[in-house]
């Protein structure tokens, strides 16, 4: 009972946090807008006992790489001025969703088609620490190693990218 | 009910989508992106927690190390145009047109 109480409390959130994002005109509204998505998306993962996924989701999404996109909305120095001419913007929000309204209601059609498992904590370390550390280097050790040359190879590319240039244009 | 939260994730995900295509701000379209990893996450969670696997937990890592590595390069691209052009607005930075 309490669960679906906060299941809806938290869906909530995430609407309106994505409806704010995708609605308000200064990305810096919007950017505090998704991170009311991203924390109750991190207590939606706590209750389908996700508890490794809760956590990350707070310290990563929620902290390091919205705080990276807030330091640089900063940097930038948005003001009004700066901003696109988004003044034919809602012509543009009623023709995406006539065109994204149909494939919605594929997806939820499909989605109901899937069996309702109730979603009671389960224990027995299911999403633990160790329970998914387990799965993660047993059976996922190559795509694990491949992402850590991912990040090795997007750390260099931003240096190249936004670092100084030096000699030439 | 796991339905919920598989209904949810696809709501979240044409908001995401919405974003994408009506909006001209490149920060923006940017989050927006990040939504629909977001949605594709809560996904995976779901139906992980439905088939009581871990191993939907283990791809909701991999999309989150693959959103750090896309946040990092993206913002290096955006600080880079915003030099070059001043602007914020993606239709400037149809660069590659023909």
């Amino acid at each position: 009972m309490v669960s679906t109480l906060l299941f809806f409390g938290f869906s909530i959130l995430a609407v309106a946090g994505a409806l704010g994002l995708v609605l308000l005109r200064h990305p810096m509204n919007g950017a505090m807008s998704f991170i009311i998505t991203l924390i109750s998306l991190a207590g939606l993962y706590a209750l389908l006992s996700a508890k490794l996924i809760f956590a990350i989701q707070l310290i990563v999404y929620a902290g390091a790489i919205m705080s990276l996109i807030l330091f640089i909305i900063m940097f930038l120095n948005i003001g009004e001025k700066d901003l696109p001419d988004e003044s034919g913007r809602w012509l543009y929000f009623i023709g995406g969703a006539a065109v994204i309204t149909p494939l919605a209601m594929f997806l939820l059609k499909v989605v109901g088609r899937l069996p309702a498992g109730d979603t009671v904590i389960v224990g027995d370390g299911f999403g633990s620490v160790k329970g998914v550390g387990t799965v993660l280097f047993q059976d996922w050790l190559l795509p694990f190693e491949v992402v850590s040359i991912l990040l090795l190879v997007a750390l260099v590319g931003a240096v190249v990218l936004a670092g100084k240039r030096e000699g030439r244009a | 009910m796991i339905a919920n939260y598989l209904s949810l994730s696809v709501i979240l995900f044409c908001l995401g989508l919405l974003g994408v295509i009506s909006r001209r701000n490149v920060f923006t379209v940017f989050m927006s992106i990040e939504l629909m990893l977001n949605a594709a996450n809560l996904m995976f969670v779901a139906v992980a927690r439905l088939y009581e696997s871990m191993d939907g937990h283990v791809l909701a890592l991999m999309v989150m190390a693959v959103a750090a590595a896309e946040a990092a390069l993206a913002l290096a691209v955006v600080i880079l145009l915003h030099k070059h052009k001043g602007n914020l607005d993606t239709n400037v930075f149809s660069l590659l047109r023909g």
